[in-house]
This record gives C-alpha cells, sequence and structure tokens, in this order.
C-alpha cells in the first residue's frame, strides 16, 4: 500500500495537464524516466545524494515544460486529440532514444546505503525508501492543494481548467497559464521519476507499465482532479495488493488494466468527477 | 468613455456584425437590444476581446483596446458578465469571487470588495461555502455579477443577466443594476427585457442582424413603431 504515494507522485502532473491543456500527456513517462536518469546521473558523476536531487530536476523540467508548451504543444492545442497524442508520443520517442544514445541501454540503479535502510514499525520490517516515497507522495498533494486553493496563480490555473473563456474575463492570461500548468506538470513528472529510481532499477524504456497504471489513476480519480489521483492512487495500489494473493504476482500489472475497464465502463467520470455530479444535483 | 467606430467581427468566414459604431459616457446605463442572433453578445466579446476584431476600432478612454490581450482590457477597468454566467461550477461562491479580483490593480482591494459585494447582494453572503452549481438561477447571477465587480470595473458590462429569472428575481437584477450604477459605475447592458432595460437606461442602440439599426433614449426608442411591432408586442 505504500506503493500509492507512488503512484500518486507520478500521476499528479498528468492530471495537471489534463485538467487545464485537455491533453493527454503522452511523453509523461518518458519524463518519468528521465527524472531517474538525471537523479543517476547527477549520483555517479557528482555525488549529489538521489533525495537532493529533485532540487535540480523540478526547476529544470519546469523550464523545459514550459517551452515544450510554448514551442510544440501550443500549436495543437484546438486540434484532434489525435494530434496531440502523436505529438506528445514522438515527444516521448525522442526522449527514450535521447536517453539510449546518452546512458545506452544498460540497466541502471541507484545504490545508497539510504536505499537498503529499513526501520521496524509496530513490528514489520519497512523500506526506508518507501516510507519516503509515500511521505513525498502526501507532501506534494497537500502543497499542490494549498497552492491551487490559496494563491492567485492556483486559481488561476483551476478556473482556467474548469471554464478558459470565464478565466480569459477575470484577466486571467490563460495561454501564460497553459505553459506554466505544463511546466508544472512535466516537473511533478521529473519528481516522480526521480522518486521510482530510489525504489526500481532502470532503462530508458523504463515508465511504460508505470505509465498505464498512471491512466488508470487519473481515469479512476476524475482525470482533473489533485484529490481524485491521490483517491485512484490509493485504491489501485489497494486492489493490487489485495489481487496478488489471489492471483499469480506476474498478473499484477493486469490488475491496473482491468480496473481502468472497468471504470471506464461504470464510473466515465471516475470518483472526483460522479462525487461532483451528485453533489450539484 | 467608450467608443466603437465602424466594428466589424466575424467568426471564420462568417461575418456577424458590420459597422457598428457606438459611445457609451461616463455614468450611463447604455442597453443593447436585439433578436436572437442578431449579435449582441459577439458585440460585448470583442470589447472584452475575446473574439477577434475585422476591423473597426475600439477606444476606452481615447486609448485603442481593440488589439489588447483579454487581460489587459479588464486591467484597464472594462468587466464583461457573460451571457449564461459562466462561473466555476466546483468553486464555491468567495473562490468565484475572489478570482474576480485577478487583476493587480484589484487584488490590494479584494477584502473590501468582497465586503461591498455581500451588502449588495446578501443572499450570495449567505451561500459564500457553497458550491457554485448548486445555486439557484437567480443567485448565479448574483454572483456572476459580483465577480464582474471584484475587478473594480469602471464599466460594467451585463450580458442578458435576466435570462431564465422568474419574474420578482428580473425585478430585483435590475433594481441591483440601477444601484451599482448610482454608485458610480458605467453600465452596458445588454437584454431581450426591453421594456424593463429601457426603464432603467440612459440610451439604448438596437441592433439586427449585426448592424445598429436604431438609437435613442428611452422615451424615443418606446415610441418608435419598430421597437414597439419587434420587442414590445404592440
Ligand atoms: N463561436 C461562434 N462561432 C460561429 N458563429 C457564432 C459563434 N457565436 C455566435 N455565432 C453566430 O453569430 C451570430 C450572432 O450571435 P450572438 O451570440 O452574438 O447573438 P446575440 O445577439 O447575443 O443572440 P442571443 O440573443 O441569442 O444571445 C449568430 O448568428 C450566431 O449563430
Ligand atoms: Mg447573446
Amino acid at each position: 500500500m505504500l506503493v500509492a504515494g507512488l503512484y500518486a507522485a507520478m500521476s499528479y502532473g498528468l492530471a495537471l495537464i489534463y485538467g487545464v491543456l485537455k491533453i493527454i500527456n503522452l511523453a509523461n513517462a518518458g519524463f518519468l524516466m528521465l527524472g531517474a536518469y538525471v537523479t543517476w546521473w547527477l549520483f555517479t558523476a557528482f555525488h549529489v545524494h538521489p533525495l537532493l536531487a529533485p532540487l535540480a530536476i523540478v526547476p529544470l523540467f519546469f523550464l523545459f515544460g514550459s517551452a515544450l508548451e510554448r514551442t510544440l504543444v501550443r500549436r495543437v492545442l484546438g486540434a484532434e486529440p489525435i494530434i496531440s497524442l502523436l505529438l506528445l508520443f514522438g515527444v516521448w520517442l525522442v526522449l527514450q532514444n535521447l536517453a539510449y544514445v546518452i546512458w545506452t541501454g544498460d540497466t541502471r540503479s541507484i545504490d545508497t546505503p539510504f536505499i537498503d535502510a529499513t526501520v521496524s514499525v509496530a513490528g514489520m520490517q519497512l523500506a526506508v525508501p518507501r516510507l519516503y516515497v509515500f511521505a513525498m507522495g502526501v507532501l506534494v498533494l497537500v502543497g499542490l492543494q494549498l497552492f491551487l486553493t490559496r494563491t492567485y496563480l492556483g486559481r488561476a490555473i483551476r478556473a482556467t481548467a474548469q471554464d478558459r473563456d470565464a478565466a480569459r474575463l477575470v484577466g486571467v492570461d490563460v495561454e501564460r497559464v497553459n505553459g506554466i500548468a505544463f511546466g508544472i506538470g512535466i516537473a511533478l513528472a521529473g519528481f516522480g521519476g526521480s522518486l521510482l529510481s530510489l525504489l526500481f532499477s532502470f532503462t530508458p524504456d523504463f515508465g511504460r507499465t508505470l505509465s498505464l497504471k498512471s491512466f488508470c489513476i487519473v481515469v479512476l480519480g476524475g482525470l482533473d482532479s489533485i484529490v481524485g489521483v491521490a483517491f485512484g492512487a490509493l485504491s489501485l495500489s489497494l486492489a493490487e495488493a489485495f489481487g496478488v494473493r489471489y492471483m499469480p504476482a506476474s498478473l499484477q500489472n493486469l490488475i491496473s488494466f482491468v480496473v481502468l475497464v472497468v471504470v471506464l465502463i461504470v464510473l466515465p467520470k471516475g470518483i472526483v468527477g460522479t462525487l461532483r455530479a451528485l453533489r450539484r444535483g | 468613455m467608450l467608443e466603437l467606430h465602424e466594428l466589424a467581427v466575424a467568426y471564420g468566414d462568417v461575418r456577424v456584425l458590420w459597422d457598428v459604431s457606438l459611445r457609451v459616457e461616463r455614468g450611463e446605463i447604455v442597453t443593447l437590444v436585439g433578436a436572437n442572433g442578431a449579435g449582441k453578445t459577439t458585440l460585448l466579446r470583442a470589447i472584452s476581446r475575446t473574439v477577434p476584431v475585422l476591423a473597426g476600432r475600439i477606444e476606452l478612454e481615447g486609448e485603442r483596446i481593440d488589439r489588447a490581450p483579454s487581460a489587459r482590457v479588464v486591467e484597464r477597468g472594462v468587466a464583461h458578465v457573460p451571457e449564461g454566467r459562466r462561473l466555476w461550477p466546483d468553486m464555491n461562491v468567495e473562490d468565484n469571487l475572489r478570482l474576480g479580483s485577478y487583476p493587480r490593480r484589484a487584488r490590494v482591494d479584494v477584502e473590501a470588495s468582497l465586503e461591498h459585494v455581500f451588502t449588495l447582494f446578501p443572499r450570495v453572503k449567505e451561500r459564500r461555502r457553497q458550491v457554485c452549481g448548486t445555486l439557484s438561477g437567480g443567485e448565479q447571477q448574483m454572483v456572476a455579477i459580483g465577480r464582474g465587480l471584484m475587478s473594480k470595473p469602471t464599466i460594467l458590462m451585463l450580458d442578458e443577466p435576466s435570462l431564465g429569472l422568474a419574474p420578482i428575481v428580473v425585478s430585483e437584477m435590475f433594481a441591483a443594476v440601477q444601484r451599482i450604477n448610482a454608485e458610480g459605475t458605467t453600465v452596458l447592458l445588454v437584454e431581450q427585457n426591453v421594456r424593463q432595460a429601457l426603464e432603467i437606461a440612459t440610451r439604448g442602440y438596437v441592433i439586427e442582424t449585426g448592424r445598429v439599426v436604431g438609437s435613442g433614449t428611452p422615451d424615443e426608442l418606446l415610441a418608435s413603431d419598430q421597437i414597439k411591432k419587434a420587442y414590445l408586442g404592440l
């Protein structure tokens, strides 16, 4: 269940980008992978502790994300969904190939005493990195919620997500908000990737199955709600923990796919979307 | 303070406004009437810069704003309360209002503006923690107008504020508009409720299929055969 924090951390960006720009960031996996590699590279080349890597990754990925929005994504925003899907799929492939060129296809992992540390809580041996990643997942949730509800910029982002024209009418520069939201989404993916590198070894192909889980989580949560993502991540990790008791572990990845299909049929608006619809009457 | 010169607007290839010229002086309530699809909403959207201007000029206190970004127009003191309210349904009333103070000029006074809106619409205050999607039509309209006021506008543009409201609520709405005007805000009011709009207006314009076909004081307009036939059913 601790894995819920990880699932959430790697999905917030996807939900934020979908909420504001109404496009699905197929390159999410690429940025997760890149976040993991940058963490590894900073560690092996410069001896930067992996826990400090996000201090560099978050601002860099933010800038890269906003630049990507300004140069490429912006051009396809009004177009059919397939166009942005293809574009971002292309971005993913480019990132992947870059990683092959720079870091080769060898499997990488980070080794520090921190990675292997455990603590015993109530008689259970828990891996410290897992606890840490869970805590980060919660922290990002709280931070994002505060940002989105308490600051003008955060509220402008929510307003743009809910009704773009209305946001324009109160003076929000929605083009700028697009860039910022995409930047934050990419920064969150990079941060998620950095966290992943604490738990898994990885190759440039890293993130493929995890990406499917991200899609499952945001669909479960309601596509554009940050709290929904946390719910979705929790539900999926519970479903998986429960599922492995009754089926071979090799089928664990199937669970997210089954959940995805079931949710799309039963609750197409996700948990939060359905609650909202009920609340509105 | 607001002047339109031979304004033309099109959606793609479809021309919607032709050579529209009109003027709103400081302190006035100017009403814009016309049948469905005449182009009233488009006219307001051109002023708030949420639809591109094809030709012509829009001047606000002598400064051209027809190429300015929408954010700049709000910053300059023009608030547009859109047709259909367009509140953010998943935010509560207070968050909707507070976002109205998004322009830097308005942010410093957000608490005072909020109090002002609450005095104007006490019912909005009672509902401040409620999510907007759950409000009645009249309450939503009050929040929408309140959100417009939160930007501390010098000119408030209202697009059919009485649409879909019960008659008694409509009267409240018109009374509120009059009060807002008396407090010093100029008003440009689009209405289908022609009689009531002309009762509170200083002047009016009639738009038909994208052109201004008449203008004058309420008395002049009420006396014209055109208005009588088309809008008052006389
Ligand atoms: N986004 C749009 N794209 C294309 N055409 C549009 C668009 N919005 C409005 N139109 C067309 O422009 C014309 C004017 O519409 P507009 O909404 O400005 O009229 P209106 O006077 O506000 O009407 P109503 O009283 O129904 O609100 C109509 O023929 C309408 O079909
Ligand atoms: Mg209209």
